[in-house]
C-alpha cells in the first residue's frame, strides 16, 4: 500500500474584501463579497515509501497548499488523502510524531536563545528518549557540520546555518515522511549544495519519504527521479525527469561551427536564432523539422561542427508553465 | 500528564533565559509596573481620607479595600505573566501564517499557544499584592481561618481561569476578524469593569450592568469573590455566598469550554498565509 | 512623509501650503480607519462608567455617616462633570509621542535634517500638532457630543460667557503648555542618551499631579502646596476646574496668568534646549 495516497483532493478559498479597522470587520461578518479561489483542483497522486518526489509548479500552482494539506495546517474543501493511514486534517497526535515540514521562508526556532534550547524543546514534545535524542542530534549536526554552533543564538546565525538548524529540528524525531517546501530559497550556491547532499545522504540511508517544492532545478535534478508538476491546482505531469523534456520539449537546439566565419544569410528561416557569432551560432529549432533544416543546412554552408541538443530542461518547465497559465 | 507539565516548565525556563538576557528591559517593565500599582495605591488612599468606605454599608472600608486590591493585583499579575503576551502573539501567529508550526506538533494547540512566553515582569506585582495582603490583614488584627486557605487560592485560579478564557477567546477570533489593536483595548476595557467590589453597581443602569457581568460575561466574579472569601467570611446562613461560590465555579467551567470551543472553531477555519 | 516637507521656506504662503497638507493627509488617515476611530473614541469614555459609579458608591458612605455631600467643594455630580471635562483638556494638552520622538530623532540622527535645512523643527513639529488636533476634533466631535448629551446631567447648565472664555483662553493655552513642555523634555535627548526613564517617570507624576486622576483640591497639606507651585496643574486640572466655575475672580485672573507665565517659560526653555543641544551634538561630529 502507498504511504501517501491522495485522490481528488481540492481545495477552494473564498477570498473577501477586507476593510480596515475594527468596526467595518464586525460589519463584515454580516455582509461580505467574496471571489472563489481553487487552490487545488483535484489532485490523485499514490507515493511509495522511500520515494523522493519533487513538486514543480508556477508560483500560485498549489504546490505548497497540497503540502499543507498533507501535514494538517489546513483541511480540504473536497476528496481523500491518507499518509501512513492517517487523515492528515485530524491532527491527530499519532500522526503528528511521525511526519515533519519544514518551509523554508519561515523559522520556528526560538529567535533569541540557541538553537540547543529549541531542540530541547522539541525532545520534550515529541518525548523522544534522552539517549536517542542525543545521538541523533550528534549525528545530524555532524552531518550538517553546525556542531560549534549550536549555543549560539539563532539571530546571530546566517541564512544557511538557521536553514540548517531547521532541518535539523524537523528531523529530531525521525519522520518517516518528510515535506520540504523551498528549502533551499535564498541561500548561496554553497550553502544549497551542502543541503542537498546531506538530503541524498539522509534519505538513502533512513529511506524516508520525501515530497520537495523548489524553484531551483538543481534540487530536483540532484535528488528526485520522479516529478510531479502542478499547474493552477491540477497535476499535469507525473514522471521521470527525461521524459519531461521527450513530452512538452517542442524544440532542439542546433549549435554549428561554421567554416569561413561567415554568417550564412537568411538563418531565420530556419528557426529562432538564438546566437549568431560567427564562427559559432544557435539555433532553435521545432523538432518536428530538425532533420530538415539539418540536412538544409549541411546542403548548403560549409559546417565544420554540429550539435543537437535538447533545450535547459528550466526551459522546457518555464514554456509549460506560461502556456498553462495564459 | 507529567509531558505536559514538563513541557510548561521548559516554557518557563526558556522565557526566564531570554527575560535575564535583556535584563534591563526586564527590571524596567516590572518596576514600571510596580510604579503604576504605588500610583493608585497612593489614590485610594487619599479617597479614604474623605469617606469611610467605597459604597454605604457595603463593607469595604480601607483595608477591606486594600485586600481587595491586593486580590486583583494576584489575579492580573497571574494573568499578564503566563497568558497576555501569547494571546497578543496569537493574532500575529495567525496573521503571518505562523500558527502552523503550532498546528504540526504532536502537543495540544490550545496548550502550545497559550503558555510558550512566560513573562516574569509580571510577578513583580504578585510580590506587590502579597505584601499588601500581608500588610491588611496585620492592619485588621486578621487572621484566615481554615476555609479561606483553602478557598481563596482556589478561587483565585478560578479567576484567572475566567479571565484566561476570555482573553483567548478573543484573540481566537483574530481567525475570523484579522488583527485589532482595538481588540486588545476592548480587554482593558471590559476588565475595568472588575477593578471595583460589585456593590457600587446599583441604581436603574447599575443593577443590570451588574447582571450582565456576572452571568453573562463573568468578569466581576472573578476578583470580587475571592476577596471576598477574605473580607466577608463565608456564612453559611447567607444563600446568597453560597449560590456565588457554586456559581463561579460553573463559570469557570463553563468558560474553559465556551473559549476552548471558539479556539478549536478557529483551528478548523484557519487557512495559513501564502509564503 | 517627514521628507516631503523638509522644504519650508519661511514664508507664510509656503507655511499656510504646508499646513493645508499636513491637514488634510490627516484627516484622510483618520478617515480610512474612521469606523475604527469612532468606536475607540466612544470606548475611551468606558472607563468613565466605572468610575460614575465609584463616586457614587465613595460619596454614598461618606452621606451615611453623616459628614456631608461634599469633598473639598465637589459634589457627586461636580465630580462625574470634572471628569468628564478633563477628557477635554487632556485632548488638548496630551502630547503622544512628541517627547519620545525627538528623542528618538536625536538618538538615531534624523534630527540633523534639521539643523542642515532651513526648518524650524519646533515650527513644523507644533504645526504638525496643530493639523492633528484639529483632525482630531473634527472627527472625534460626534462620540464627544453623544456622551456629553447623555451626561449632560451631571453639568448645572452652562456657564456665563466670561468663564466660557476663561475656559477657552485656558484649553488653547493647555495645548501649548503640553506641547513646549513635552518638547522640552524630549530636548534633553541631546545630553542624555536613556530620555525614556525620565519620560516615563514625567507621565507618572503627569498622572497624578495633573488632575487627570482626580480633582488636585483634594491633596492635603504639603502635597496641596506643593501641586500648585507646579505647571501640570495646568494640563488637565485647571480648564475643568474654571468650566465648573470652582476657580472664579482674582483666582481666575491669577490663574490664567500663570498658565501663560510658564507657557512662555518653556516656548524659551525648548528654543534654548535646542541651541544648546544642537552645539552640543555637533561637537561630536553627528
Amino acid at each position: 500500500m502507498a504511504i501517501i495516497e491522495i485522490e481528488g483532493l481540492a481545495k477552494s478559498y473564498r477570498v473577501y474584501q477586507k476593510r480596515e479597522g475594527l468596526a467595518a470587520a464586525v460589519a463584515g461578518l454580516f455582509h461580505r463579497q467574496y471571489r472563489l479561489v481553487e487552490a487545488v483542483r483535484g489532485i490523485d497522486l499514490q507515493v511509495e515509501q522511500g520515494e523522493f518526489v519533487a513538486f514543480l509548479g508556477p508560483n500560485g500552482a498549489g504546490k505548497t497548499t497540497t503540502l499543507k494539506l498533507l501535514s494538517g495546517v489546513i483541511s480540504p474543501s473536497g476528496g481523500t488523502a491518507r499518509v501512513m493511514g492517517f487523515a492528515p486534517w485530524r491532527r491527530e497526535n499519532a500522526y503528528r510524531r511521525r511526519f515533519a515540514l519544514v518551509m523554508g521562508q519561515k523559522n520556528q526556532l526560538w529567535w533569541d536563545l540557541p538553537a540547543a534550547e529549541s531542540f530541547r524543546l522539541h525532545q520534550q514534545i515529541y518525548r523522544i528518549e534522552p539517549e536517542r535524542f542525543d545521538r541523533t542530534r550528534d549525528e545530524l549536526t555532524q552531518m550538517l557540520n553546525v556542531r560549534d554552533l549550536l549555543s549560539q543564538p539563532v539571530r546571530e546565525l546566517s541564512l544557511g546555518e538557521r536553514m540548517k538548524m531547521e532541518l535539523i529540528a524537523a528531523l529530531l524525531h525521525s519522520p518517516d515522511v518528510l515535506f520540504l517546501d523551498e528549502p533551499t530559497i535564498g541561500l548561496d550556491v554553497i550553502a544549497q549544495h551542502n543541503i542537498q547532499v546531506f538530503l541524498k545522504h539522509y534519505q538513502q540511508v533512513r529511506r524516508v519519504t520525501i515530497l520537495l517544492t523548489s524553484h531551483y532545478m538543481k534540487d530536483v535534478v540532484a535528488l528526485c527521479r520522479r516529478v510531479v508538476i502542478i499547474a493552477l491546482g491540477r497535476i499535469i505531469y507525473d514522471g521521470s525527469l527525461s521524459g519531461i523534456i521527450d513530452r512538452f520539449g517542442g524544440h532542439k537546439i542546433i549549435s554549428l561551427q561554421i567554416l569561413n566565419g561567415e554568417t550564412p544569410a537568411n538563418l531565420e528561416r530556419y528557426g529562432e536564432v538564438l546566437t549568431a557569432e560567427p564562427p559559432r551560432i544557435k539555433l532553435r529549432v521545432g523538432r518536428a523539422v530538425v532533420p530538415e533544416v539539418l540536412s538544409s543546412i549541411l546542403a548548403n554552408h560549409a559546417v565544420v561542427d554540429v550539435n543537437v541538443e535538447d533545450p535547459p530542461i528550466e526551459q522546457v518547465i518555464a514554456e509549460m508553465f506560461t502556456q498553462t497559465t495564459c | 500528564m507529567s509531558n505536559y507539565l514538563r513541557v510548561f516548565l521548559t516554557f518557563a525556563r526558556n522565557s526566564l533565559v531570554r527575560d535575564m538576557t535583556f535584563r534591563a528591559n526586564f527590571l524596567i517593565d516590572m518596576i514600571s509596573s510596580i510604579c503604576w500599582v504605588f500610583i493608585n495605591l497612593a489614590f485610594y488612599t487619599l479617597i479614604f481620607t474623605y469617606t469611610p468606605a467605597i459604597g454605604a454599608h457595603s463593607g469595604w472600608e480601607k483595608y477591606q479595600f486594600f485586600l481587595f486590591l491586593a486580590t486583583s493585583l494576584l489575579i492580573n499579575s497571574l494573568v499578564q505573566a503566563l497568558f497576555m503576551t501569547n494571546a497578543d502573539e496569537l493574532s500575529e501567529l495567525v496573521r503571518t501564517g505562523s500558527l502552523d508550526f503550532a498546528l504540526l506538533k504532536p502537543i495540544d494547540t490550545q496548550f502550545l499557544v497559550s503558555l510558550t512566553r512566560i513573562e516574569w515582569s509580571s510577578l513583580g506585582n504578585f510580590a506587590v499584592g502579597i505584601a499588601l495582603m500581608v500588610y491588611s490583614m496585620h492592619e485588621l488584627h486578621y487572621v484566615p481561618g481554615p476555609v479561606q486557605i483553602v478557598l481563596y487560592p482556589t478561587y483565585i485560579l478560578c479567576g484567572v481561569a475566567i479571565y484566561y478564557s476570555l482573553m483567548i477567546a478573543m484573540a481566537a477570533t483574530s481567525v475570523w476578524l484579522g488583527r485589532n489593536q482595538s481588540l486588545f483595548d476592548f480587554w482593558f476595557y471590559i476588565t475595568n469593569f472588575s477593578r471595583y467590589p460589585m456593590e457600587i453597581y446599583r441604581g436603574p443602569w447599575g443593577t443590570p450592568l451588574r447582571g450582565v457581568f456576572t452571568f453573562c460575561v463573568p468578569v466581576l466574579v472573578v476578583v470580587n469573590v475571592p476577596a471576598r472569601i477574605l473580607v466577608r467570611p463565608i456564612n453559611p446562613e447567607l444563600p446568597d455566598d453560597w449560590f456565588l461560590l457554586g456559581f463561579t465555579l460553573f463559570a469557570t467551567v463553563a468558560s474553559l469550554a465556551g473559549s476552548r470551543w471558539v479556539f478549536q472553531r478557529a483551528l478548523w477555519s484557519y487557512r495559513s498565509a501564502s509564503s | 512623509m517627514l521628507n516631503a516637507f523638509s522644504s519650508i521656506i519661511p514664508s507664510i504662503y509656503a507655511r499656510a501650503a504646508t499646513w493645508w497638507t499636513v491637514l488634510r493627509i490627516s484627516l484622510e488617515e483618520r478617515l480610512v480607519y474612521r469606523g475604527d476611530f469612532a468606536l475607540g473614541t466612544l470606548m475611551r469614555f468606558l472607563p468613565i462608567v466605572t468610575q460614575i459609579f465609584l463616586w457614587s458608591a465613595v460619596f454614598s458612605a461618606k452621606e451615611a455617616t453623616g459628614s456631608g455631600r461634599q469633598i473639598v467643594g465637589y459634589s457627586y455630580h461636580d465630580i462625574i462633570a470634572y471628569y468628564l471635562l478633563t477628557m477635554i483638556s487632556r485632548a488638548f494638552s496630551s502630547m503622544p509621542g512628541l517627547a519620545g520622538g525627538i528623542a528618538r530623532d536625536i538618538r538615531d540622527g534624523t534630527v540633523k535634517k534639521y539643523l542642515i535645512q532651513p526648518i524650524d523643527m519646533l515650527g513644523f513639529l507644533l504645526l504638525y500638532r496643530v493639523a492633528h488636533k484639529v483632525v482630531y476634533y473634527a472627527v472625534a466631535a460626534a462620540p464627544f457630543a453623544l456622551v456629553f448629551y447623555l451626561c449632560r446631567g451631571y453639568f448645572s447648565g452652562w456657564p456665563d460667557a466670561a468663564t466660557l472664555a476663561a475656559c477657552g483662553a485656558s484649553l488653547v493655552m493647555s495645548f501649548l503648555l503640553g506641547f513646549y513642555l513635552e518638547a522640552t523634555l524630549g530636548m534633553l535627548g541631546f545630553w542624555f542618551l536613556e530620555v525614556n526613564s525620565l519620560l516615563f517617570v514625567y507621565m507618572l507624576l503627569s498622572f497624578f499631579f495633573s488632575g487627570h486622576m482626580f480633582p488636585i483640591d483634594m491633596l492635603p497639606g504639603v502635597w496641596g502646596t506643593i501641586v500648585r507651585q507646579i505647571p501640570l496643574q495646568y494640563l488637565a486640572y485647571f480648564p475643568a476646574a474654571v468650566f465648573l466655575g470652582k476657580i472664579t475672580g482674582p483666582a481666575l485672573w491669577i490663574g490664567l496668568g500663570t498658565q501663560l507665565a510658564w507657557v512662555l517659560f518653556f516656548m524659551i526653555a525648548s528654543r534654548v534646549t535646542f541651541r544648546l543641544g544642537t552645539r552640543h551634538y555637533s561637537g561630536y561630529g553627528g
